[in-house]
């Protein structure tokens, strides 16, 4: 198969790009964010764009959709300048693009989102039936009908997916396209993906931060820094490693890399498909290069399954934790139940996390962890179930109630639930300890910005300056601000879901460190994650989330990645 | 009989007195919709109103006037709409200085003109007219009430259906993914405030050359305040705005038949009693937040 596109791509001649950036330059006042990029990008070619967070890839993007007006250079398609001087423009010329956010609108349903943008009656029939055309074509199951809104994560990316598709657009940009998708998800859609590029002659964008994507889905791939093209490689001729020094400028831990790499094969559709050569190579699960967690911190580690409730007990392999009876469990689930329009979304479910543990919840994404991650952030009440944190149940009624016994969150949607956009870093940073720096009532502008200065150095967070608003970060950036106030905040559990969501290799070293350090400064955590060696690498146990319930809990040594694809599909092993 | 022929009465004025107010709603409630707090519809009706009756007695004509108001409330909808979704000037301050500027203007004039009295003509709709209790109220009206008919469900048919409501929609809840989109929101914005000032012209107009035949200070007296609140009430649904104008007209109604069935109030007491009801009710029905997400604040590309 490979040879054969080989040759296709032999066969057709060394034809006009069908897009050509010359010399674009942008800046943000201080901020350089595009420097004299030059970018060619061939007909039924994948692209790779690579670069850390703040790196200038989104607004190098953008100014080819015309929503951000460069400074200077030009841009051609085909032979021809043009001007892209708004979104309308980029769709007139076939340019789409599957943003890194912001492009739905939540009170539509989802066929309502996909024709938003086209001329002409509505059809609404014709509309769905649309839908499920390029839904089935590439492999994006959704219900037409749903609300945006009622959606996790990974179904909206879907549906921006099928939205851009559906135009056929002869350029196609995917910013991030698989931050929230599994692996399977991600193989399927790569596999359809290049075959269409290959056969429709389109050329394709893909900004990713998972290297393993790019070397196994990319053609070729450009590498930014500091909004420079430093690096630039027809994709076979390079290596993961080379690519991460080359975006971060220094070596990469391997296990950081690992994770980037994505490399475990997940629950019985391994990627083997997609990628043909590279995935065989540094393809070794993290747990053989080093041992899969932290040697564990010793004391109160040992997961407290002594009073554990029905579901973790039913769990196989649980080790009776010998004497720990005496630990009372940091944060408690116990039988929570929710349900939304008559659906179950979470049934029963019960788990336990100790101080100093961290606990992985693994499943495959819309099994109920951002309904899980909702109702830990107080946004949504169980019809049944409680919360304990530290053996007392908490008021899930009272606002901020979580909060104030001590539970900090990194919610799974930063953009819409954990910052406040138009904020600045500054505030941003201090908003859960508003008391800390006020003195009388008022907020001591001094004091905020030596607090925000401070985090903002101690987590790398790259901001024009403290005072600007949180939405003129990179993606990347405004996740740190996030981390940098939960983490601050002196947490005694902490929930982290999907916690390196749209992070660079860099900023992943730096999360798992600072997970491992917060566990093993007697915090719960409890790691929401849709990425199997991401909970192999960190947590002590794994539980498996399966259609809204536990379908079993395993340390991490026991966890093969069998066992934990029956349980993910919901066999309870 | 005579209590019979009081609910009758009651009923007839209580819908004249809703008619002006729901057609503007279904204006406000689409602007509102597209994501504009159009303040300036007291403008649209009080302006209205006042060209109409102008329009009226120069023409000779009491649907010229009618037309002559929709104009003007069109004219009105298109300064908002720049203003506001060009200009970029805030959309309260738009309203609130449009609302001055019409009151004090119409006063001025009026006191510097004398107008004939004109209204347009009546409908009477034979057998149905005589159905006891509602015959009367629903069947014998200036003909501009039916347009309600047909104004209510385009609307509803424009917002819910359309392709344009569907932009409209986007575009009020949530503009930066709309713009992404490839939709020109600050358009469809103005566009959106065309329809609701045609509307609330409509509306206004009918207020003079319908039911009264003449113009008077201040005639609309914050309708269109009230208007804006049975969106909101309303939760943005046409239903129950248009259920809140009913019952505004409703109460209004009341406050005037009152003393003539021999009941007295205290009569500051019964100027503002449909107000209160209205809002009390509004209150009572209001649930959840179904708000357009970016309802009243402006769109500039690139803040994304
Ligand atoms: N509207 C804006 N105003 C000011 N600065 C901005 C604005 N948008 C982006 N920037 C700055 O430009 C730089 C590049 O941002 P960009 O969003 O392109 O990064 P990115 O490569 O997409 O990063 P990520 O991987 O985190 O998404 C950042 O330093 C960012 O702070
Ligand atoms: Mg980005």
């Amino acid at each position: 198969m490979r040879t054969v596109d080989e040759r296709a791509r032999e066969l057709t001649p060394p034809s006009t790009p069908a897009l050509r950036l010359r010399g674009i330059s942008k800046r943000y006042g201080p901020v350089v964010a595009s420097d004299d990029v030059d970018l060619d990008v061939e007909h039924g070619e994948i692209h790779g764009l690579l670069g850390e967070n703040g790196a200038g890839k989104s607004t190098l993007m953008k100014i080819l959709l015309g929503l951000v007006q460069r400074d200077s250079g030009t841009i051609m398609r085909g032979d021809t300048p043009v001007d892209v001087h708004n979104p309308q423009a980029a769709v007139a010329l076939g340019i789409g693009m599957v943003h890194q956010h912001f492009s739905l609108i939540d009170a539509l349903t989802v066929w309502e989102n996909v024709i938003l943008g086209d001329t002409g009656r509505i059809d609404r029939a014709a509309a769905c039936r649309q839908v499920e055309e390029v839904s089935r074509r590439y492999g994006l199951p959704i219900d037409p009908a749903a609300r945006v809104d009622r959606l996790s994560a990974g179904e909206r990316q879907r549906v921006e997916l099928i939205k851009c598709l559906r135009r056929d657009p002869s350029v196609l940009i995917l910013d991030e396209p698989t931050s929230v998708l599994t692996q399977a998800e991600s193989a399927e859609l790569f596999t359809v993906l290049r075959h269409v590029v290959r056969a429709e002659n389109r050329a394709v964008i893909l900004i990713s931060h998972k290297l393993a994507e790019i070397t196994a889905a990319t053609d070729r791939v450009t590498v930014l820094r500091k909004g420079r093209v430093v690096f630039h490689s027809a994709t076979r001729d390079t290596t993961p490693p080379e690519l991460a020094r080359w975006m971060v400028g220094r070596d990469v831990s391997l296990r950081a890399e690992g994770a980037a790499l994505g490399m475990l094969p997940v629950d019985g559709a391994p990627p083997a498909g997609t990628a043909p050569a590279e995935t065989a190579s540094p393809g070794t699960p993290p747990s053989e290069d080093t041992p899969p967690t932290e040697p564990p911190a010793e004391p109160p580690a040992e997961p407290a399954a002594a009073p554990a409730p029905p579901a973790v007990a039913a769990a196989p392999g649980v080790p009776s934790g010998g004497a720990a009876t005496e630990i009372v469990p940091a944060l408690r689930l116990s039988g929570l139940t929710v349900t939304t329009d008559g659906v179950t979304v979470l049934s029963d479910l019960s788990l336990d996390v100790a101080p100093g543990e961290i606990v992985g919840l693994y499943g495959v994404e819309g099994n109920g962890q951002s309904t899980l991650g909702d109702l830990l952030s107080g946004l949504l009440l169980p019809a049944s179930g409680t919360v304990e944190l530290a053996g007392r149940p908490v008021e899930l009624e009272r606002p901020g109630a979580l909060h104030r016994a001590g539970l900090g969150i990194i919610p799974e949607d930063r953009h819409s639930s954990g910052v406040v956009l138009d904020m600045s870093v500054a505030e941003n940073l201090v908003m859960k300890s508003v008391g800390d720096v006020s003195g009388r009532g008022f907020v001591s502008r001094r004091k905020m910005h030596a607090v925000a200065r401070r985090l903002a150095a101690e987590f790398n967070i790259v901001a024009p300056s403290l005072d600007a608003p949180v939405r003129s970060l990179s993606g990347g950036n405004q996740q740190r601000v996030v981390l940098a106030r939960e983490l601050s905040a002196g947490p005694c559990v902490l929930v982290a879901a999907q916690p390196t969501h749209g992070l660079d290799v860099g900023a992943i070293e730096d999360m798992y460190r600072r997970l491992r350090e917060a566990a093993s400064g007697g915090v719960a955590v409890l790691l929401i994650s849709t990425e199997l060696e991401e909970v192999m690498a960190l947590a002590s146990r794994i539980a498996v989330i399966s259609s809204g319930r536990i379908t079993g809990v395993l340390p991490t040594a026991e966890a093969t990645a069998e066992r934990l694809g029956m349980l993910v599909g919901g066999v309870a092993a | 009989m005579s209590a019979a022929d009081d609910i009758s009465t009651i009923l007839s004025s209580g819908i004249r007195l809703a008619v002006p107010l729901a057609l503007a709603a279904c204006g406000e409630y689409l602007a509102e919709r597209a994501g504009t707090m159009n303040i300036s519809l007291e403008a649209m009706m009080l302006g209205a109103a006042f060209g109409s009756v102008a329009t009226a007695s120069a023409t000779g004509s009491a649907t010229a006037g009618l037309v002559a108001g929709v104009l003007i409330g069109l004219v009105i909808g298109f300064v908002h709409g720049n203003l506001a979704h060009r200009l970029e000037i805030n959309t309260f301050v738009v309203g609130l200085v449009l609302n001055a500027l019409m009151l004090g203007l119409t006063s001025y004039l009026i006191t510097i003109s004398s107008f004939d009295s004109h209204q347009v003509a009546q409908v009477s709709v034979p057998w149905l007219r005589d159905i006891p209790l509602i015959g009367h109220p629903l069947f014998v009206e200036r003909w501009p009430v039916y347009l309600l008919i047909l104004v209510i469900p385009l609307t509803w048919w424009l917002v819910e259906r359309s392709r344009w409501g569907l932009e409209l929609r986007a575009v009020g809840e949530q503009p930066q993914a709309a713009d992404v989109t490839g939709i020109r929101v600050n358009l469809r914005r103005r566009q959106a405030l065309l329809w609701c000032g045609a509307l609330a012209g409509l509306g206004g107009a009918y207020l003079a050359v319908g039911e009264v035949g003449s113009f008077n200070q201040n005639m609309t007296a914050g309708r269109g305040y009230i208007v804006i609140a049975a969106v909101i009430f309303g939760a943005w649904r046409l239903g129950r705005t248009l259920l809140g104008c009913a019952l505004f007209g409703l109460a209004d109604a009341m406050r005037l038949a009152l003393p003539a069935l021999g009941l007295t109030l205290n009569s500051q007491l019964l100027v503002v009693a449909p107000y209160l009801l209205a809002l009390l009710a509004m209150l009572v029905f209001a649930t959840g937040n179904r708000e357009p997400k970016a309802l009243g604040q402006p769109f500039e590309r690139g803040s994304t």
